[in-house]
């Protein structure tokens, strides 16, 4: 009898143990297991510049949604946008891809715009600015001077 | 018979109406091209050379640009939240305070610009809205991407953004506006326009 209590003991320790686990590699992988929340919008781009599904989506500096994923349509990025259901985003908003630091990683940014429409689940923001290449124009700058 | 004849005629000439004004909405490209060929022809006029001809050719240059931008809508867009705050004449104000700031901004590289060659790259047209990528190549063959973003507004197509290089300009003043607003006020904004306007 007491034998078979240590061992439920342990079993449950274990269980708790792997749910845990699960727990935290959703949590740390940011998968959504539990549907969506929040609503989707998309916006192409000329140039991601490496951007990758996952990245942060910022107003402000404010983390507010995340880069959903990333598909090539008519030699174009598109690229889908998961955003909270209370944020609202104007039709003349504009998504920029910008970079941390001049080394660091990619990131979209929104700043919002002054319309009075605003953009709809599924929607499409117009206003896009592509990734800057800094390399590129460090280089024009270097070299346009001879 | 008669009545039947001028009816026909009639609607022919309608129709024929109705297709030239598709034929001219849907260029893009065309009104960009007019409005940068005006605007070179007047920098290369050498008439208008001389330095004492100097403010009737930016006169000239500022009302070519006219005709193909927005301001308001520009301003607008570059004030974004806080354009709804304000009263219709700060509005006023505020529209040819941030046209002068661009002309102060841009109008020396456009009249230093020796015009060596334009390239009209693509037009992508999506409803009432186009964006037509320009490229142009200066003198020491370097080439300067700019993307004319532009909307239909009646039969016209009016300039509501620029890229150059890739970077939106009215993206880039939205968040120096934004920043003043939010740090200090909108007059001190007002203000900040004003005293770069007294600087020339």
């Amino acid at each position: 009898m007491k034998r078979f209590n240590l061992e439920l003991a342990v079993g449950l320790f274990i269980i708790a143990g792997i749910v845990c686990l699960g727990y935290l590699s959703v949590r740390l992988g940011k998968m959504e297991i539990l549907g969506e929340r929040g609503y989707e919008v998309y916006a192409f781009f000329s140039n991601t510049g490496g951007l990758k599904a996952g990245a942060p989506v910022e107003i402000a500096g404010v983390d507010v949604g995340r880069v959903k994923n990333i598909n090539l349509e008519n030699y174009q990025a598109r690229v889908a946008l998961n955003l909270p259901s209370n944020l609202k985003i104007q039709e003349d908003a504009i998504v920029s891809i910008r970079t941390r630091g001049l080394v660091g990683e990619k990131y979209i940014e929104i700043t919002p715009g002054g319309s009075e429409n605003v953009v709809r689940p599924g929607q499409r923001i117009r206003e896009t600015q592509g990734s800057v290449d800094l390399e590129e124009l460090i280089s024009k700058f270097v070299f346009g001077k001879i | 018979m008669r009545f039947h004849s001028t009816v026909r005629g009639f609607s022919i000439f309608l129709l024929v109406l109705g297709i030239s004004a598709l034929v001219w909405a849907a260029e893009p490209t065309d009104r960009i091209k007019q409005t940068t060929d005006k605007i070179l022809s007047i920098v290369a006029n050498p008439q208008l050379k001389d330095p004492s001809k100097a403010p009737e050719r930016r006169r000239l240059i500022r009302s070519a640009v006219d005709e193909r931008f927005d301001w308001e809508e520009m301003a607008r867009r570059s004030l974004a939240q806080f354009w709804a705050k304000r009263t219709p004449e700060e509005k006023k104000e505020f529209i040819e305070l941030y046209s002068d700031l661009l002309e102060r901004t841009y109008m020396s590289k456009v009249e230093d610009y020796s015009g060596e060659n334009v390239l009209y790259e693509r037009e992508t047209i999506d409803g009432d809205y186009a964006v037509v990528k320009v490229k142009f190549v200066t003198g020491k063959n370097k080439d300067i991407p700019v993307d004319y973003r532009l909307r239909k507004k009646g039969e016209n197509w009016l300039v509501y953004d620029v890229s150059i290089e890739g970077v939106s300009l009215v993206n880039n003043y939205r968040r120096q506006f934004g920043s003043i607003i939010t740090q200090s006020s909108y007059e001190n904004l007002v203000k900040k326009l004003k005293e770069k306007a007294e600087e020339k």
